[in-house]
């Protein structure tokens, strides 16, 4: 009887999951942005606080960057 | 014919069986957008929207915490409005430094998992009072504008009442989140948490500790209210 391989995931493919859930968050942000803009009591324009959205998620793209070049993967 | 094999860590390695990650992330989705809605509809001096980012950050990892963060604030944003979805950086944080934590050893000890709690806390509020400020101009409808409207009124300038008042209201919700989350994490078959650096107790310590931790977090959110309400 041949044994049933179980499917795993390593550091890598985390790191790659949450890159991807960052990449959804730069996906959605202008659309969403322009909607709180629009809100009655927000004084801020679209473009500054789009601006200051992506710096604070750059920093963790950036920090992603730096897991995938120090993670150990275990099939090195 | 094949023969299914009981689904366990494989001993040595960080790798995890792909069944974990499709059964857990979606419920610990799920578990934030449901407990931010109770929040949000009982106007809770909390959050409660990282408890199943915590649960997975400890569990799988915390880029895979990272993931669940993202989706949260991004499905919750089309349930309660665009307010949430900046805010999904917050959710991000926690997610690395609970899970980065508990990997790191800091979550061996119940004390040192409760000060990892206050960590995510401080660093959750670090990254929320910018966001607050220049992008809420220093309100979003939540319990904790009534306390930096005390602030304010004592004197203070807009980002450190900001500040102050988020990080009472952070205080409360991420050591509530961080031991709930341990309690779930607990309950979690064996197998899945092969591994990881948890403390080691058993029966009444185990709960003890749990609900005193949760206690504590009540007590913050408790004085809070008295004090904002």
């Amino acid at each position: 009887m041949a044994k049933k391989e179980v499917k795993t995931v390593g550091v890598k493919e985390g790191i790659g999951a949450g890159v991807i859930g960052l990449g959804l968050i730069f996906l959605f942000l202008p659309s969403t942005i322009q909607k709180i803009a629009d809100l009655e009591f927000i004084a801020s324009e679209a473009f500054a606080m789009l601006s200051g959205s992506v710096l604070v998620l750059s920093i963790f793209t950036i920090l992603a960057g730096l897991a995938v070049m120090f993670a150990k993967s275990d099939e090195e | 014919m094949a023969t299914a094999q009981p689904v366990a860590k494989k001993k040595g390695t960080s790798r995890i069986p792909l069944t974990y990650v499709v059964s857990l992330i979606p419920v610990a989705i799920a578990l934030n957008i449901v407990g931010g809605q109770i929040n949000t509809a009982l106007n809770l001096p909390t959050f409660l929207d990282m408890i199943g980012t915590a649960v997975v950050a400890i569990v799988l990892g915390p880029w895979w915490g990272a993931l669940v963060g993202a989706l949260t604030n991004i499905i919750a944003s089309f349930i309660s409005g665009p307010i949430g979805l900046p805010f999904a950086a917050c959710n991000v944080v926690g997610a690395l430094v609970w899970g980065y934590g508990v990997r790191w050893g800091w979550g061996k000890k119940y004390w040192s998992f409760f000060l990892l709690n206050i960590l995510v806390a401080v660093l959750v509020s670090m990254t929320a009072v910018p966001i607050y400020v220049f992008l809420f101009g220093g309100a979003t409808g939540h319990f904790s504008d009534m306390i930096t409207a005390a602030f304010l009124a004592m004197g203070q300038n807009l980002l450190v009442s900001v500040f102050s008042s988020n990080i009472i209201v952070s205080l409360a919700d991420k050591i509530i989140s961080g031991f709930v989350a341990l309690a779930i994490v607990e309950a979690l078959p064996a197998a899945m948490t092969d591994g990881i650096k948890l403390p080691k107790s058993t029966g009444l310590t185990k709960v003890l500790w749990i609900v005193g931790g949760i206690v504590v977090g009540l007590a913050i959110a408790l004085i809070m209210m008295n004090t904002g309400g």
